[in-house]
């Protein structure tokens, strides 16, 4: 008869009430976080009638994608080509940068205040909101004749997203025992070797996971895109923003890019996942 | 297999010498044992050998080749890390392919050697497993398979036992030793427990604040400390060091007359005695001593005593049955007194 005890009974709420807070906020997280993708890919299903009308219950099409994809006047597939090159690229870059960068700035033995002031300097850059350079930026780019190109938003976002990537690799490399790398030398490593056989496979989790944000950053960047692009070199945050125009907003064929342009970013997740959550917890626990 | 050889090395960490200049001579198959507390430069010592890190001044010669500027992979030396330091992505076969890799030979040699070491470490069935799966045991040994499977001229050793438990650390003392033995590599093998040190090697280097205080075989480090640092520290329970004054015919401490061991310049000296050497029992030049406490752990019995106010350990093979509070009347044959030198530390017999 102990289930029953007044003790017992306490114990059981105290239990059932902690349960409910804690999946209570999961279910919000998963609500709010869910929810508007779910909307916009609902949305992207149905006639612009029918989505301002408010209907729940819909008959799905797919002319907002026949449309996106194959109309006369979309320009999604080369948004789409140009957000490929743009965000590839730059990541490529950012992650050769910062990885140099960030291995010199762990391993060259710099002072610590250096080290700190650099890292103090990385965040802070990604205080200043990117809108703010954007108008430098197109000034500088129209100067130097590199306007409207593929190669003024690779540098823009390259330098955009170098100081979050320099952070998370420095930390990365931080976790590499130095141990390693003196076994490696003692081995016969030359440095380069000692990098590419090595350091690089050891935090691999961390790279991987440093290049999909950045990737994803790239991708989803819109004022500077804005600035730095025109009709031919626009990626894809541009180019859906185009659907809202000045008479008419073409809410079905935003949410159809919209919901195509995630998946890329998807693949990326699906795909480096497992480094991610590995990557971002290395060192957490040993 | 070569001959080693430090001449006056130094070494500064910003204002802070670490290494006051170390001589040493390590002769071809040699394997020597460097001793120290922590901090006792030992370490740095081990990785200017490596090229690790570099000496502020002096010279490191292999086969009286001069090899303090180049870097550790023209050294031709190998590191045994205390940490293991095995690359976690690779395989066993990887890891100790990986030094041959590098070093360019050809693909048929490599497997045959890698399946040499590893049936010497006992390694074969775990070949193709990763770091992660095998116990600190196996990965001690893999670290041993990488650093001989190179055949370096010399092995270093950075305190490679010291993550392992109690037991294993002695099963790996006498594997290290038999295959040293077998390889007749020059070794240098870093460590702070003396009982590895003298055990294990040929010679001990006692490092104490970045200076050799001696290098000697084990027993005579055992046998004839140089130094009262030495003598305290090596033997476990410590020696028992009293002050004495040296007199015309002999020495007195302890309320006592010991018999003259040495010539003595000054009266202040140190009269040294470990704790296995005192007897029990009435005899010429005895002194006397209250048991503060006695532990007895099968094999021996460990006694403090209080003579005058000084606290002396004694270390009996015998079970003898003493209570605290007892006056025991104890001695010392006079080959088994040590006398030093108050002033200057050195040993005077």
């Amino acid at each position: 008869m102990t289930a029953t005890t007044p003790a017992h009974r306490r114990r059981a709420w105290r239990a059932t009430r902690r349960a409910v807070l804690l999946n209570g906020a999961l279910i919000a997280a998963t609500i709010l976080t869910l929810g508007p993708f779910l909307w916009i890919a609902l949305a992207s299903f149905k006639t612009q009638i029918v989505l301002l009308m408010g209907r729940v219950t819909f008959t799905p099409v797919t002319m907002n994608y026949d449309e996106v994809l194959f109309g006369r006047t979309s320009t999604f597939a080369s948004n789409f080509v140009n957000s490929v090159i743009v965000a590839s690229v730059s990541t490529v870059l950012v992650m050769i940068v910062g990885f140099l960068a960030g291995y010199s700035l762990i391993r060259m033995r710099w002072p610590k205040f250096v080290i700190n002031l650099f890292l103090l300097w990385a965040l802070l850059f990604n205080l200043v909101p990117p809108v703010t350079l954007a108008g430098a930026w197109y000034e500088l780019f129209r100067t130097i004749h590199l306007g409207n190109d593929h190669v003024a938003l690779i540098l823009a976002h390259t330098t955009l997203h170098l100081p979050m990537a320099l952070w998370l690799l420095s930390s990365f490399l931080r976790d590499v025992p130095r141990e390693l790398e003196e076994a490696a030398l003692i081995d016969g490593a030359g440095f380069t070797k000692l990098l590419r056989r090595v350091v690089v496979p050891v935090m691999m989790p961390g790279i991987v996971a440093t290049a999909v944000l950045v990737f994803i950053f790239s991708w989803n960047e819109f004022p500077v895109a804005l600035a730095l692009t025109n009709n031919t070199s626009a990626t894809v945050p541009v180019g859906i923003a185009k659907y809202a125009q000045e008479n008419e907003i073409k809410y079905t064929q935003m949410a159809a890019a919209s919901v195509l342009s995630a998946i890329p970013a998807l693949l990326a997740l699906i795909f480096g996942q497992r480094f991610i959550v590995k990557g971002l917890t290395a060192g957490a626990v040993k | 297999m070569a001959h080693l050889s430090v001449r006056d090395l130094r070494k500064s960490f910003g204002n802070v010498e670490v290494l006051h200049g170390i001589s040493a001579d390590i002769a071809d198959g040699e394997f020597v044992a460097v001793l120290g507390e922590s901090g006792c430069g030992k370490s740095t010592f081990l990785r200017i050998l490596a090229g690790l890190e570099e000496a502020s001044s002096g010279d490191v010669l292999i086969d009286g080749q001069s090899v303090i500027d180049r870097s550790p992979k023209e050294r031709d030396v190998a590191m045994v890390f205390q940490t293991y330091a095995l690359y976690p992505h690779m395989t066993v076969r990887e890891n100790i392919d990986f030094p041959l890799e590098l070093s360019g030979l050809d693909k048929a040699e490599r497997a045959r050697r890698i399946e040499a070491t590893a049936a010497t470490l006992n390694l074969t069935a775990y070949l193709d497993r990763k770091p992660r799966q095998l116990s600190g045991g196996q990965r001690q040994r893999v670290a041993m398979g990488r650093a001989i499977v190179r055949e370096p001229k010399v092995f270093l050793f950075d305190e490679p036992l010291s993550n392992l438990d109690a037991k294993l650390r002695v099963a790996m003392r006498s594997e290290i030793r038999l295959l040293q033995q077998r390889l007749k590599v020059t070794s240098v093998y870093v460590t702070h427990d003396q009982v590895e040190a003298l055990t294990m090697s040929d010679r001990v280097m006692l490092l104490n604040g970045g200076r050799i205080e001696q290098f000697a075989a084990p027993l005579e480090l055992y046998d004839r400390p140089a130094n009262v640092f030495v003598a305290g520290f090596v033997g476990s329970p410590p020696m028992n060091l009293v002050d004495a004054v040296a007199t015309g015919g002999g020495v007195e401490a302890l309320g006592t007359a010991f018999p003259s061991v040495a010539a003595v310049r000054a009266p202040d000296t140190v009269l040294g005695f470990r704790p296995e050497h005192v007897r029990i029992g009435e005899a010429p030049h005895a002194f006397e001593g209250k048991v503060i406490l006695s532990e007895n752990s099968g094999d021996r019995l460990l006694i403090v005593l209080d003579a005058g106010g000084t606290q002396l350990n004694l270390s009996l093979t015998e079970r003898v049955p003493v209570r605290p509070g007892e006056t025991l009347p104890c001695h010392v044959l006079p080959e088994h007194l040590h006398l030093f030198d108050r002033a200057s530390g050195q040993r005077l017999n």
